[in-house]
This record gives structure tokens, C-alpha cells and sequence, in this order.
């Protein structure tokens, strides 16, 4: 199992040499932030910058979002990818948003990130069933022993099942009533691609300016609706939240439905399963209808 | 799972006075070959129904998104019901099926969010199930009067 | 601002017997942009829509709401009569207070509420109703059948005779199917090549007929009226401009292979026509099996040739063109019982056959001239066993559908039997004996007297034994086992889909059932049409048929055909699914929805903040686009809408029904 510090070097090193022998237009990793344990990401444009790049347990940012949004110029991107990384990167060729011969995917097994001050590794990374990149070009190091699975993620959807209607609606009530809308959970998520968000849209009417729960849920709600299926449990969302949100129990239960519903599947596993919404099978089933 | 505030409906105290005169207000988005046709057939036969369903007709039930059937929920209605045709007799050959993965996931997605899952009734009625069309009706307008006025989500006001 | 019109028809007594009509249209002039009401006696009459017309000049309104009966009832005549005025006839929206509320809630109060509700609905809607157009859809007048059976014949030669072209596309070498192969037909017991045949022939000849022999279709893209269809040609290695179809070839070939068409039960060469009477009436050269090709040996055909037509280099060839309609008429084949129905030996026993290898025994032009023999050594069988059903009503083994055909076949089979081997005996063994059908059950009676031994049950084994074949099975009537001696036995099997009817379904849109039958637009009203518009089916393509239904449903296939091609252009429908290019992000999921393959995606070059881009946008293509709608809820940058049903409309419509 490599080191960070292992890590870091070589994605110095094959930056470096991508850009070098223009392989790569631009590469987009982690730089230091500010302070101790902060990270940010970086887009280096020539071989000396390579230099400026980082790999510590805080690189906490999921690149795969920086591909849909930095403006990346002209030919091929670099980018390092772990599993959840790669995983939103074969989202995003599902979703015809990236070119795989535009990119070059430089591996990292990842043994999960840390929250500075606690020093203890994220929620999303102990939940994490994919550590090892599912697509990359070259590979650092080699693969880890990957997480949880599948299955084993759904513990706290349960626990929230098992309680009644007007519980569950005390519960999330509490919580959307917490929301502030600042919408920052659809702006880190790597699956939200629109051009316009349809709260945004506001001739069409599907969302109205008001601040009340109502307002809210309807937000909250329809986010589950639209990217929930598509959802590569990059956790983002929830580590962005400044309410502090269980989003990721909203996702997860699309998801857990989607695999007791629908059979195994895991989004971002490949670029070519179709959402299990925009599919369907003649025998499929039936339960109150 | 614990509750960090304390939210209270604001219309729960107020509410029973209102709850007195109240009747269910449901919505019926119905698809324009099987359950509309249905709907008129039970015209037809002169059949007798409760008043509390309003027909909301669509192409296909596969137009329906779902989003609709929050966004009822949350303007004010009772209870939603999304009918079409039976599986196989879709007139578009595969609307249905499409409904049949998205209602069926969209119930449970409301049902976790507290909404009681008799709220939202999905329906086969072919064009020729009047009687199964004046049924639907009275069960779900039988279930939304025992569960009473919903306002889990419910706009302010409304 | 929108200027809408509401008017509230009493329909007569029908409507404000039990609602109360200006207490709805007193209600409706409160009603945001709502600038004019008024009631009306019957808005469909004449004089009704006279005031309609009125109204609309003398209060310049812009769109109505008619509150009435049902819109399957009159949207299209009111509609008419919009398109006769200023306003456009898609301006229109009608709340049906007559099905929905007058005729089912007995309470005027109750009835005029939800009137109110559902107008209120309306008039939220209509304010946000666009003017739409109908575009015209040029139509090319040439039809392809796929399938050269006597039902792919039939429709090619109505649509013939109607004066328009057609490309009869046949996967074997000779059209006729599977009708040719048949000796006589229940229940007037008609020469099946005598009447088959003669069609043949005619579409053979036919001006108007391209028969297109040993192809299939490849690839089809396009929409009513104008199909584009790849056929592939596939090798004859026969010149037909130069083959005067002479057979001396035929007759030297040394090559000699099983005969399909005789169900092994006689051999052809490599160089082959089917059966004498095939269309066309020239033979082709069995790649597999011909000796020059494969080894460079031989190639006497071409020596004894005197037309020169014999061309050992032909290849496949790719032919495209455009169609203005299609008939799918790919008919059937038997299931496989070999692989399902070990109890009855699998394919071991040789004297245990299906019914099709029993038509050729009994066919007077067959390898035995009609002399019922047994295929293991040619000895005259006295006795013989029918088991119908064998694949049908089975659903743990074969198909759970009843193929229709074999009880009435399985009747045939016994009275000819009967009627040829002197002394025989025949045993069927039947679930139950469907025969209803012009003449049908009356046949069934002649084969009982006859003397044919019905026995109801099922077969549960058979095996052999000496020269003979003991089938064991239960006489459900009397509820005992019986076991009969027979020297043959005759499987009445299953029809099946042809396989390559999923491929073509695939192709145009057309739907299978889970058995792999092509379904039909409507199983009542819409027998022959498909989901696809221009897309019709005929024959078993559709599900088990006998010949006398094929022909019916061929014939109604064509004249659908011929009925468009009698007009010279096709109105589409304006209610389609748009794209709003500046949402849509090009993510393909509508793609995968559209039943109808009306959906693609495009690169597209445009500039956006000063700079020159590359988008993927989604594309309807308008002609195959039937407004589903199905597209939209699957699109959540909502860059998708349905025209005269959009979100926008939708939600307006729950929105006042909330208020």
C-alpha cells in the first residue's frame, strides 16, 4: 500500500511528464489550501506548476466535478481519479457530458479521507463500497481492499423506515425546515449537469420563491427525484451542507429501492447501464396497482 | 433518530374547525385512451360516484412526472391518483411501463418522507373498466376521508 | 394578456338537469383573463357553434373553454369550427361537466361544484395554450411486405391491384410459405397449391410486384410515409436477368442435400428450386453445399448452362429504398418440440412426426405422392395416434396460448387418414376441440363419423416397441389409462413467432408480447395497425391464425395502405415533444424512452458567451413523434415539452384546482 507522500510524488511526476510531452493540456489535481489541512483544487497548465500539487488523507474535494466546470481548453485533460472520482466520471459519460479519449485518468487507490479536526476519517469514506478507481489510464501503486458493501450501506435508511408516517414526517420536516436553499449540494454534485436546475426555471413553475417547508421539501424532494438514481455516493453534498443535512439518507434510499426494486446496481460502475428509471422490464412488478 | 427542532404543524390546532366542513380534494391525472375513456364510459352507464375526484386528462400516464404528483400534494390536494392504461395496452406501446418503474418508486419516496402511501393511488383502468373506474374512485376517495386533510408539506395558506 | 371565452353548454336536459349551468358560467366570469361567458343550449349544433363564432369575433377572444361533454366526443368538431374563425383551433381546451360531473353526481350542488373546479382547470390551462400548426407529410407511394406467405401475398397484391408498387420481401427462395406446403384445407378440403399457387403466380407477374427472393430487411429508419429500408440480397449466384429458368442444372447437380421444404423427408441438389411451382420460378445455388464453391470442383451448371446465367462470384448486395408503408407479415414456425417433449422421444422415434412432415406425406406433389408411409421403412401405417396441443395451452413447457389452427388440422389429418389407408385406425388425443369457424365444427362431426377415436387427454409417453409406438396417457372422461399401439404418431405442434420477427419489430417499433408476437395497435379497433404510424401487420406475424383469417387481415392491411396512399399528403400532429436547445444538456436518457425512435442526439456548433461550442442536443424528429409525452418526465432539465400539454400547462391546471 503506497503512502500519501508515495502517492503525492508520483502525481508530481506523471503530471509533469503529461504535460511535458503535451500528452495533456492541463491537469487538475489538489493544492494546499491556507491553513493546515485544507486542500482545493487545482487546474496545472505546465510541467513546473505540477510541482504545486498535493495528496494528503484532507484532499477531501471530488475531482470529477472540476472536469464538468473548469473550463479546461483545448485537448486532453489530466485528472486523478479514485473510485468515487472515476465513478462520477463514467456518470458524466453516460450523460455524454465528457469524451473518454478527451481525458487521461490517473489512478489512486484511496484509503479514505480525513476531517482535520477530528482526524478521523470521513463518513463517506467508511461507507465507501468503490476505493479503487473503476476506469483510469495508469495506476498508482496498487489496489486497496475496498469497503463495505453494497448491501451494508443502507443501515440508516432502515433505521428510518422502521419508524411511522407521522415520525418520519417529524423528521424530515425538522430537517427541511433547516434548509436554507443555498443549493450548494447541487452545485458540488458531479451528476447535476443542467444548463438550468428546474428550480431555477421560474416560468415553468415547478418551484416557488417562498422560504417555508413546503418550499423547501418541494426542493429537497425533487433533487431525490432527479439525481437520487444517478447518486455515485460521493457523499459531496453532505460535507458542502452548512445546515449540516443528511442528504445522503435521501439518496440512499432512492438507491436502496433502485437495488431491491430494480436488481444489483451500482451507478457509475460503467458508462452504458441506463437509469434504472428510463428503463424497464415487461415482467417488472407490480404492487398496488 | 433524533429531532433537533421542534416543528410543529402551524395548521394542526386551527385546523379542526375548517376539518368540519372539509372535503377531500383529489386529483386524477388520467391517461386520454384507457381511463379517460373509462371515466366517460361510467358517465355513460350513468354511474354514481363520489364528487371528490378531479380528472386532470394527459396523453399517456408515462407524462406524468412525478413532480406533479408533489406538486399537488404540497398546493393542497388530499390525495393523487395516476391512472393508464394496463401494461401492454398502453396505446404509445411502453408509457406504462415507464410509469409503472417511476410511481412505484415515487410512492415509496413519499411514504419516507412521511406522506401516507393511501394518499397516492397508481391505476390500471382500460377504457372499457368503467366499473373499476367508479371503484378507484370511491376507494380513494374513501381513503383520503379516513385519513383526513393533509397538510404534511402543505404550502402555507392553502 | 390573454382574452379567454368560456361558454357552458346545458347539452339539452343532459347537463343542466342536474347542474346548475349559469351559476358555473357566473363563477367562470371570475376567472383570471376570462373577458367573456356565455351558456348555450347544444355548443355542437350548428346554431350553437354560430354563437360561438360570434362571440369570438364581437369579444376579440383569443382562445376558448367550452364546458361540455367529453373532448373524445367533440374536440375535433370544435376544433373544426376554430379553425373557421380568427382563433387557432388549438386555442381550445373543454371541461367535460357532462360524463364527469352531470351524469354521475345525482346532488346539483355537488355537480355544479366540481363543474366550477374543472372549468376553473380549463380556463388555468387554455391561458397558457399556444397556437400550434400542422405540418404536411409528403408521402412515397410504394409499400414493402415483408414476408412472401400467402398473407404477405394477399396484401401485395391488393395494394398491386390498387395501381401502387410494392417490394415483396421473402427470406427463402420461393414465396408461398407455409400455405404451399400444405396438401388440402379444412374445412372444404380445397388443393392447397391449386389455390395458393395461381396467387403465386400472379404476383409473380404482376407489373406492380418486385419480388425480392432470398432477402431480408437489414435496417430501417424514417417515419409514415416515408421509410427508408435496407434490404440485403443475399448471393443466388444465379443471373436472373439471363436464367430462363430451363432446370437442367437442377437435374445434373451431383451435389444432394435434405430438402426443407419436403421436411427431410426427400433430398435436392445445391442447385435448387424449393418445389416445381416456386416464385420465381428460377433456382438458386446453396453456397453451403455446392461443390464449386466451396472446393473448386465440379461446376457442371455452369458448363451445361446455354444461358450463361451462372455466376459462381455473386455476392451479398445492399439495396435501399424508400417506402411510403409496411406490412409485416412474417408469419410463423413451429416450436421446436425435439428440444421440449422428451416424453415423446425427442426427435428419436423417426415414425413420430409434426403435422407439417405429415402435410407432405399426404401431399400428392410430396416425395411420396400422397401414399401415407411410415418414414422408417416405407411400410403403410394402419394405425395412428394425433396429439394436439403439443407445445400449446403448455405453458410449463411450451406456450400457454392455443395456436388456433391445429384442431381443425388435427381433424383434417384424422379424415384423411382415414380416407387413404383402408382399415386404419386413428386415435386423437385432444385438451378440448376448438372448432369455431365458418363450416368448422360440422368438419369436426365427418371426422367422427368418419370413425376417427377422440379420446380427451394428453399423452403422458411414448415408446417403442417392436416396430410399433405405445402411447400411454389418461382418458380424462372416463378417468382411466390408456394405452393405444400405434404404427405413427402426429404431433400437432405449436406455432411460434418467427424468430426474425423480433429483429423487424425492432427495427420499425413495433412491439412483441412476451411469446414474441408482433402486437397490434388496439386488439379490437386497431387489429392491423401498429404503435408505429405506417407500420401494419397481417397474417401470424400477429399471433396463431388460420389461412382464411391471414388473408382477412391481409387484405385489411392493404387497404389501410391504400386508403394513405390515396391522398397526397399526410397532416402530422402538432402535439408533439420539443426541445428548448438552451436546457437541454444532451444527456441521451430521452432517447432510451421514446418508444418511437423519434429521439436522437446531435452535435451542434453554436456560440454562447461569444464563443464557438460544441452541444449534444436532443432531436424529435417530427414525423415519428406520436406526443406521448413520456420523454418529458424522463427529462430533468425539463429541455423537454410536450406541444398542448407542457409542465407549464400542467401545473397551471393543478395550481387551480388548489385554490
Amino acid at each position: 500500500m503506497a503512502s500519501t507522500q508515495d502517492i503525492q510524488s508520483a502525481i508530481r511526476a506523471r503530471a509533469g511528464k503529461l504535460l511535458q510531452k503535451e500528452v495533456i493540456s492541463c491537469f487538475i489535481g489538489w493544492e494546499a489550501g491556507r491553513f493546515e489541512g485544507q486542500s482545493s483544487p487545482l487546474v496545472v497548465r505546465s510541467a513546473a506548476d505540477a510541482q504545486k500539487l498535493i495528496y494528503n488523507d484532507y484532499c477531501v474535494q471530488l475531482l470529477a466535478k472540476y472536469l464538468l466546470t473548469e473550463n479546461c481548453s483545448e485537448g486532453k485533460v489530466g485528472v486523478a481519479v479514485r473510485g468515487c472520482e472515476s465513478r462520477g466520471i463514467n456518470l458524466a459519460l453516460k450523460d455524454g457530458q465528457l469524451q473518454r479519449e478527451n481525458l487521461h485518468l490517473v489512478g489512486i487507490a484511496c484509503q479514505g479521507v480525513k476531517d482535520f479536526s477530528t482526524k478521523e476519517e470521513l463518513k463517506k469514506c467508511q461507507e465507501c463500497t468503490h476505493r479503487n478507481p473503476i476506469i483510469y489510464d495508469d495506476l498508482i501503486g496498487s489496489e486497496v481492499t475496498d469497503g463495505p458493501r453494497v448491501e451494508d450501506t443502507f443501515a440508516e435508511v432502515i433505521e428510518l423506515e422502521a419508524l411511522s408516517h407521522d415520525e418520519r414526517y417529524e423528521y424530515w420536516s425538522a430537517v427541511f425546515t433547516r434548509c436554507i436553499r443555498c443549493k450548494a449540494c447541487r452545485d458540488v454534485c458531479p451528476g447535476c449537469t443542467c444548463n438550468e436546475c428546474f428550480t431555477d426555471q421560474a416560468a415553468m413553475g415547478w418551484q416557488g420563491k417562498q422560504s417555508s417547508l413546503a418550499e423547501n421539501a418541494n426542493y429537497g424532494i425533487t433533487r431525490m427525484f432527479h439525481s437520487g438514481e444517478r447518486c455515485i455516493e460521493c457523499g459531496e453534498c453532505e460535507r458542502v451542507c452548512p445546515a449540516r443535512l443528511p442528504l445522503m439518507q435521501i439518496n440512499r434510499k432512492v438507491l436502496k429501492d433502485a437495488y431491491d426494486i430494480f436488481g444489483e446496481y451500482v451507478v457509475g460502475i460503467d458508462d452504458c447501464t441506463p437509469n434504472p428509471l428510463d428503463t424497464y422490464l415487461l415482467e417488472d412488478v407490480e404492487e398496488f396497482m | 433518530m433524533s429531532v433537533d427542532s421542534t416543528v410543529q404543524d402551524p395548521k394542526q390546532d386551527t385546523a379542526t374547525a375548517e376539518d368540519a366542513k372539509w372535503k377531500p380534494k383529489i386529483l386524477a391525472f388520467t391517461c386520454n385512451w384507457c381511463t379517460y375513456a373509462g371515466a366517460d364510459l361510467a358517465g355513460l352507464n350513468r354511474m354514481k360516484y363520489p364528487a371528490d375526484v378531479r380528472l386532470l386528462r394527459v396523453p399517456c400516464s408515462g407524462r406524468v412526472n412525478p413532480q406533479f404528483v408533489l406538486h399537488a400534494f404540497l398546493k393542497g390536494c388530499d390525495g393523487v391518483l395516476v391512472c393508464g392504461c394496463h401494461p401492454g395496452d398502453c396505446h404509445y406501446a411502453t408509457g406504462n411501463y415507464f410509469t409503472r418503474r417511476r410511481m412505484l418508486l415515487y410512492r415509496r419516496f413519499l411514504e419516507y418522507f412521511g406522506i401516507e402511501p393511501e394518499r397516492f393511488m397508481v391505476k390500471w383502468i382500460s377504457g372499457s373498466e368503467a366499473g373499476k373506474f367508479r371503484d378507484t374512485v370511491i376507494e380513494a376517495s374513501e381513503a383520503v376521508n379516513k385519513l383526513g386533510p393533509n397538510y404534511k408539506y402543505r404550502e402555507e395558506g392553502r | 394578456m390573454s382574452r379567454i371565452g368560456v361558454f357552458i353548454c346545458h347539452c339539452g336536459t343532459n347537463i343542466a338537469g342536474t347542474v346548475n349551468v349559469s351559476e358555473v358560467a357566473e363563477a367562470a366570469k371570475s376567472l383570471p383573463h376570462v373577458v367573456h361567458v356565455e351558456e348555450n343550449k347544444y355548443a355542437c349544433s350548428d346554431p350553437g357553434q354560430n354563437a360561438i363564432k360570434q362571440a369570438i369575433e364581437e369579444h376579440n377572444l383569443d382562445r376558448i373553454v367550452i364546458g361540455s361533454c367529453s373532448p373524445r366526443m367533440h374536440e375535433e368538431t370544435f376544433r373544426k369550427m376554430l379553425s373557421e374563425t380568427s382563433v387557432n383551433p388549438y386555442m381550445l381546451e373543454i371541461a367535460n361537466i357532462r360524463e364527469q360531473c352531470s351524469w354521475v353526481h345525482k346532488e346539483k350542488e355537488v355537480g355544479t361544484e366540481k363543474s366550477i373546479d374543472l372549468v376553473r382547470m380549463s380556463a388555468a390551462k387554455v391561458d397558457r395554450n399556444v397556437p400550434l400548426y400542422s405540418g404536411e407529410i409528403p408521402i412515397t407511394k410504394r409499400a414493402l411486405v415483408i414476408g412472401g406467405g400467402i398473407a404477405g401475398i394477399q396484401a401485395a397484391l391488393d395494394i398491386a391491384d390498387a395501381g401502387f408498387p410494392v417490394t415483396l420481401v421473402e427470406k427463402e427462395p420461393s414465396i408461398g410459405g407455409k400455405m404451399v406446403m400444405l396438401d388440402k384445407t379444412f374445412p372444404t378440403m380445397d388443393c392447397s397449391a391449386c389455390i395458393c399457387a395461381p396467387k403465386m403466380n400472379e404476383a409473380g407477374a404482376h407489373p406492380n410486384i418486385e419480388i425480392m427472393n432470398l432477402s431480408e430487411v437489414e435496417d430501417a429508419t424514417g417515419y409514415i410515409g416515408n421509410f427508408s429500408v435496407t434490404i440485403r440480397q443475399k448471393a443466388k449466384y444465379i443471373d436472373y436477368d439471363k436464367c430462363n429458368g430451363c432446370g437442367l442444372c437442377e437435374q445434373k447437380c451431383p451435389s444432394k442435400v435434405v430438402s426443407e421444404f419436403e421436411r427431410g423427408l426427400a433430398q435436392r441438389r445445391a442447385v435448387y428450386k424449393p418445389f416445381p411451382q416456386a416464385v420465381p420460378s428460377k433456382p438458386i445455388i446453396d453456397a453451403a453445399n455446392c461443390r464449386k464453391i466451396n472446393e473448386d470442383r465440379c461446376g457442371v451448371c455452369h458448363k451445361l448452362c446455354g444461358a450463361d446465367a451462372i455466376n459462381y462470384e455473386d455476392k451479398d448486395e445492399l439495396i435501399t429504398q424508400e417506402y411510403g408503408a409496411v406490412i409485416i407479415a412474417t408469419g410463423y414456425e413451429l416450436i421446436d418440440w425435439t428440444k421440449l417433449y422428451g416424453e415423446y422421444g425427442a426427435g428419436a422415434y423417426p415414425d413420430v412426426i409434426d403435422g407439417l412432415t405429415f402435410e407432405r406425406l399426404i401431399n400428392a406433389s410430396g416425395p411420396t405422392e400422397g401414399k401415407i408411409v411410415r418414414p422408417s421403412d416405407g411400410k403403410e401405417p394402419k394405425s395412428c395416434v394425433m396429439i394436439k396441443c403439443v407445445g400449446s395451452r403448455d405453458p410449463h413447457k411450451g406456450k400457454a396460448y392455443c395456436s388456433r389452427a391445429c384442431c381443425m388440422y388435427g381433424a383434417k389429418h384424422a379424415h384423411q387418414f382415414l380416407e387413404k389407408i383402408e382399415d386404419g385406425e386413428c386415435y386423437v388425443f385432444y385438451m378440448d376441440v376448438r372448432a369455431a369457424g365458418k363450416g368448422y365444427d360440422e368438419f369436426y362431426m365427418n371426422t367422427l363419423e368418419d370413425g376417427a377415436v377422440y379420446v380427451r387427454g394428453r399423452i403422458s409417453h411414448i415408446y417403442p416397441e417392436g416396430s410399433q409406438y405405445v402411447c400411454v396417457g389418461e382418458d380424462t372422461l372416463s378417468k382411466k389409462l390408456v394405452t393405444v399401439s400405434a404404427d405413427m404418431v402426429v404431433l400437432d405442434t405449436a406455432m411460434v413467432a418467427q424468430e426474425s420477427a423480433d429483429t423487424i419489430g425492432r427495427l420499425f417499433g413495433v412491439t412483441r408480447n412476451l411469446d414474441g408476437w408482433l402486437t397490434e395497435a388496439h386488439p379490437k379497433l386497431r387489429p392491423v395497425e401498429t404503435n408505429t404510424a405506417g407500420v401494419y401487420l397481417a397474417g401470424a406475424a400477429q399471433g396463431p391464425k388460420d389461412i382464411p383469417d391471414s388473408v382477412a387481415q391481409a387484405s385489411a392491411a392493404a387497404a389501410k395502405v391504400i386508403g394513405m396512399f390515396c391522398k397526397d399528403s399526410l397532416e402530422s400532429n402538432p402535439m408533439i415533444c420539443t426541445v428548448n436547445e438552451i436546457n437541454c444538456r444532451g444527456c441521451g436518457d430521452c432517447v432510451d424512452v421514446c418508444p418511437y425512435g423519434a429521439i436522437s442526439t446531435q452535435s451542434v456548433d453554436r456560440r454562447e458567451n461569444s464563443v464557438w461550442v460544441t452541444r449534444t442536443l436532443a432531436f424529435i424528429n417530427a414525423g415519428l413523434c406520436q406526443g406521448c409525452g413520456a420523454c418529458t418526465a424522463s427529462c430533468k432539465a425539463s429541455a423537454l415539452d410536450l406541444l398542448g400539454f407542457t409542465n407549464e400547462q400542467i401545473l397551471q391546471e393543478v395550481d387551480a384546482l388548489c385554490l
